[in-house]
């Protein structure tokens, strides 16, 4: 680990000055491959029905499943579609599922006159005990009953049923499979450590103070400046930091200009413009020093929808002048010395958490690798572009890392796939609020994760270090 | 003595500057290893408390090591103060390093002082922020000025000094400035731009000058913030006339646009180059306030200003002959301010030798203003080129009287009158062809400017008023 490589140089910094200081070299990038084109979008069209995309999913989707129910239920499973369904008859069906909701905020429901209805306000779940699955195929949908757990899957996820129709028209479920993971490369086999530090929420232009030293205790122990021979060491071999989103604050999101008087917003600047100019100067630092990739967030300056393009180089004029800096989509998916990483900045988790009954994102996120979707809830309740030939968050092989941002809290797991796939699953927390960071050991495939704390007029008892017993 | 001599500039910080000497504050400002830097803040504690135990200094360590939490290990860093480091020191499991983060004289009642002590010492160093650490990464290259991106040529196209003459060309690659020019640098070069799409002939020193602002990429200390400054500190050291030229030229329509930093160009290489032409003055110039830097810096509108370096050869032309001047059609730009600057603006060439014949005769006539700059305020004041009787003791000792336009704050309604030129009195001994036509240009290109209510129609409109 991190802190045990560390400790093991000899401590030399409280000492009188030596003649001669050490300086370590990065270890330099072995192999890094990119592989997050199905995520950019050139041309955009928006003038597409997003019928397309549960069309295309459903299709890229039945085979997997096809083969995943024939493993579960044996060869002899009948396969139907909905429309050849039988009363009575034990069948398996495939098809996409879609939850009715009364709790979901519905648009026309808000407009329409009629109800004369207020707003609904958010909530943190919309979840309610009396949601309805319904499981539609390419021509026709069913009402689902029977044992299969309503609170905690979401609408847009493609599974197989096995069970019966009843002759109230009803589909009485008696077992469920998901596809499961997809197939995987082996992870190579690495000779050193090597660490990719995965960061995400900096938050910056929040107005609180508190993170700034924090992430200025991040940056300058990435770039060696902070610690020991031996810190400075082990951060050598850092080789890649990831930024996953969220790196201006939901505070600087705030629109004056439509709420006030033109004459008093004419002269304000936009919050993230100093925010923007405060990320430049870290980006630089982490830059001048190491591999940087930046995702964009839920409240960075770039669109909306699924999947997120990358941060424009022109609001980083200093930090652009490094090649060091990439800017990447959200979700991001690359190679980097032979490992596949896979992550998002944690939109599409929090809002499988919205609509579902699971509480930990972890388990969120472990959930999305079972059902090989990173995003099933969009377009239905996440933005998304409306894709027509391909879904491309569709899980085509399994990564060795797989990432999502701004979590409340850190968490990190191995899964084990049925097929022998192994996977590091990490939440990757919210720094502003935890001041927490994560190291992934590419070599072992674990993590650990690295707080930073200052110390303030309330700190008598080391809480704020997490340390008070 | 050397060792000794941290000491005391150590002591000198604490005690009596009242600093708060951080480990990397300390490295920036002695230029040493940040590890060096720690030895010495810890060198200077203990020596400093064995001679005078009642020393008044407070001391906060780092202490970094992992520790069991919630089942696994977590490694920390944390900033502690000397009287909580043993205790945290004990709830480490494994202490990774130890090391003095700062010195003060005060105790700190948190710990953000020491953030805003580093801040402030980063930001007067971006450049060099990791010349001192102790990881240095071999990949970490800025990327030079000819791996500019694609994003390069989409500004070039918008270039206003690809008018530039042939001796300009080793400039243009300014003007079509390195993509990787920052705002900043393209202020100064629109300045220089103006000039270059003017000049004729331009002399060596002033190419040379150019040339250098050209490989001086960027200044990557927070362009923003100085950029404004610059463009103030630069107008100074132009004419009015140059100044004139550099307003329209940067009032154009083109898109100010960030670029990659090729390299680090210490502002200070530019600014010694610019001082010189403070000492020139041109007496009868008058001074155009340069607003454009402001403007361009407000403008809004994603423009960028193709900038090329040569406004330094630009006065020197200015001066030397009354070369006609392309004054760039001033956009209608309504949101951009005017500042006013009070008018001191000398035209300064780099190294102008005085020519022996050229009129000394200040080229007033050959300013054209853009007439009408409107300010951001949205009110209809405007520069308007206005017709004035000046009278002056050239060279040879006559009196000459020249009717010139020159640019002044007024309302909308006397923009009109303004238009003609004809009546221009040139002194007989002075053979300035170029007057005449710079005059008949003045008024066709005011009328023109100012029928368009200073707008340009196209990219290439300012091409012809030529």
């Amino acid at each position: 680990m991190f802190s045990e490589q560390a400790a093991q140089r000899a401590h030399t910094l409280l000492s009188p000055p030596s003649a001669s200081n050490a300086t370590f070299a990065r270890v330099p990038v072995s192999t890094y491959n990119n592989s997050s084109q199905p995520f950019r979008l050139g041309e955009r069209s928006f003038s597409r029905q997003y019928a397309h995309i549960y069309a295309t999913r459903l299709l890229q989707m039945r085979p997997f499943l096809v083969s995943r129910a024939q493993q579960h239920w044996g060869d002899g499973v009948q396969i139907k579609k909905l429309c050849e369904l039988q009363p009575g008859e034990k069948c398996c069906v495939v098809g996409t599922l879609f939850k009715a909701m009364p709790l979901q905020p519905s648009i026309l429901r808000e407009i329409s006159e009629e109800h004369n209805l207020l707003p609904q306000p958010p909530r943190s779940k919309y979840i309610h005990p009396d949601d309805q699955l319904v499981l539609e195929d390419e021509l026709q949908r069913i009402k689902l009953e029977g044992s299969i757990d309503a609170s905690k899957l979401v609408t847009g996820t493609v599974l197989a049923v096995l069970g019966s129709v009843r002759d109230s028209g009803k589909f009485l479920v008696e077992d469920h499979c998901f596809a499961e993971l997809a197939p995987q490369k082996p992870a190579p086999t690495l000779d050193t450590d090597r660490f990719v530090l995965l960061v995400s929420g900096l938050g910056l232009g929040g107005g609180g103070g508190e993170s700034l030293l924090g992430t200025q205790l991040l940056v300058d122990v990435v770039t060696g400046q902070l610690g020991d021979e031996g810190e400075q060491c082990s951060a050598a071999h850092v080789s890649r930091v990831i930024l996953a989103g969220n790196l201006l604050s939901h505070n600087t999101q705030s629109r004056d200009s439509i709420n006030k008087a033109k004459y008093l917003t004419k002269k304000t600047q936009a919050a993230s413009v100093e925010a923007v100019k405060m990320l430049d100067e870290i980006l630089l630092q982490l830059s001048a020093s190491v591999p940087v990739d930046v995702m964009p967030g839920e409240f960075d300056p770039t669109n909306y929808t699924l999947p997120q393009q990358p941060l424009h180089p022109c609001m980083f004029p200093l930090a652009t002048a490094y090649s060091t800096l990439q800017l990447v989509t959200n979700p991001y998916q690359a190679t980097i010395d032979g490992v596949r990483f896979l992550g998002t900045s944690g939109q599409n988790v929090s809002d499988i958490f919205r609509y579902s009954s699971m509480e930990d994102h972890l388990e969120i996120l472990e959930w999305t690798l079972r059902i090989r979707h990173i995003s099933p809830t969009a377009p239905d309740t996440l933005g998304c572009y409306p894709f027509y030939k391909n879904d491309p968050f569709i899980f085509l092989d399994c990564p060795h890392v797989y990432f999502c941002g701004n979590t409340p809290q850190f968490g990190s797991k191995i899964f084990r796939g049925p097929e022998d796939q192994r996977v590091l699953l990490v939440a990757v927390p919210d720094f502003s609020t935890t001041q927490t960071a994560c190291l992934v050991n590419l070599r072992s495939l674990a993590c650990q994760p690295i707080s930073f704390s200052g110390f303030g007029a309330e700190d008598e008892d080391l809480g704020g270090l997490g340390l008070s017993p | 003595m050397a060792d000794q001599l941290y000491l005391e500039n150590i002591d000198e910080f604490v005690t009596d500057q009242n600093k708060i000497v951080t480990y990397k504050w300390l490295s920036y400002t002695l230029g040493v290893h940040v590890n060096q830097a720690k030895q010495m803040l810890y060198d200077y504690v203990e020596r400093k408390r064995k001679e005078n135990s009642g020393a008044q200094l407070h001391v906060t360590y780092l202490v970094s090591g992992s520790l069991i939490q919630n089942g696994h290990s977590c490694h920390k860093v944390a900033v502690v103060r000397e009287d909580k480091l043993e205790a945290v020191k004990s709830k480490l499991a494994v202490t990774a390093s130890i090391h003095v983060y700062s010195i003060q004289k005060a105790m700190l009642k948190d710990s953000g002082p020491l953030f805003n002590t580093d801040y402030d010492i980063l930001k007067s160093n971006l450049q060099n922020c990791s010349k001192f650490s102790a990881i240095q990464c071999a990949a970490a290259v800025p990327r030079a000025p000819a791996e500019s991106s694609s994003s390069e040529k989409f500004e070039q196209s918008n270039l206003q000094v690809s008018s530039e003459t042939p001796a300009n060309h080793e400039l243009t690659t300014n003007g079509h400035s390195p993509p990787t020019s920052k705002q900043i640098l393209q202020q100064p070069k629109g300045i220089m731009g103006m000039f270059a799409s003017k000049a004729v002939s331009k002399t060596q020193d002033v190419n040379k000058e150019t040339k250098t602002e050209t490989k001086e990429v960027t200044n990557v200390s927070s362009v923003g913030n100085k950029a404004p400054g610059k463009g103030n500190v630069m107008s100074n050291f132009f004419g009015k006339a140059a100044m004139n030229k550099l307003k329209v030229n940067l009032d154009s329509e083109q898109a100010v646009k960030e670029e990659k930093i090729v390299e680090q160009p210490p502002v200070s290489v530019t600014e010694p180059k610019l001082a010189v032409p403070t000492g020139l003055k041109k007496s009868s110039k008058k001074a155009e306030p340069v607003k454009m830097q402001q403007k361009e810096k407000k403008s809004n509108r994603g423009k960028r200003v193709e900038l090329s370096d040569d406004e330094t050869k630009e006065t020197e032309n200015l001066k030397k002959k009354r070369r006609r001047i392309k004054l760039p059609e001033s956009d209608s730009s309504e949101d951009e301010v005017i500042a006013d600057s009070p008018g001191d603006y000398e035209a300064e060439s780099p190294s102008p030798p005085p020519p022996p014949s050229p009129p000394p005769e200040p080229v007033p006539k050959t300013e054209q203003e853009p007439p009408s700059v409107k300010s951001s305020s949205g009110e209809k004041r405007k520069r308007k080129r206005v017709l004035k009787s000046k009278t002056f003791v050239d060279e040879e000792g006559c009196i000459v009287t020249e009717k010139v336009y020159e640019s002044e704050s007024c309302t909308d309604s006397e923009e009109e009158l303004k238009m003609k030129t004809s009546s221009i009195h040139r002194p007989s001994t002075m053979t300035v062809k170029k007057e005449p036509k710079e005059e008949r240009k003045g008024p066709k290109k005011g009328t023109a400017a100012l029928g368009k209510a200073n707008r340009q129609v196209s990219i290439t409109g300012f091409f012809q008023r030529k």
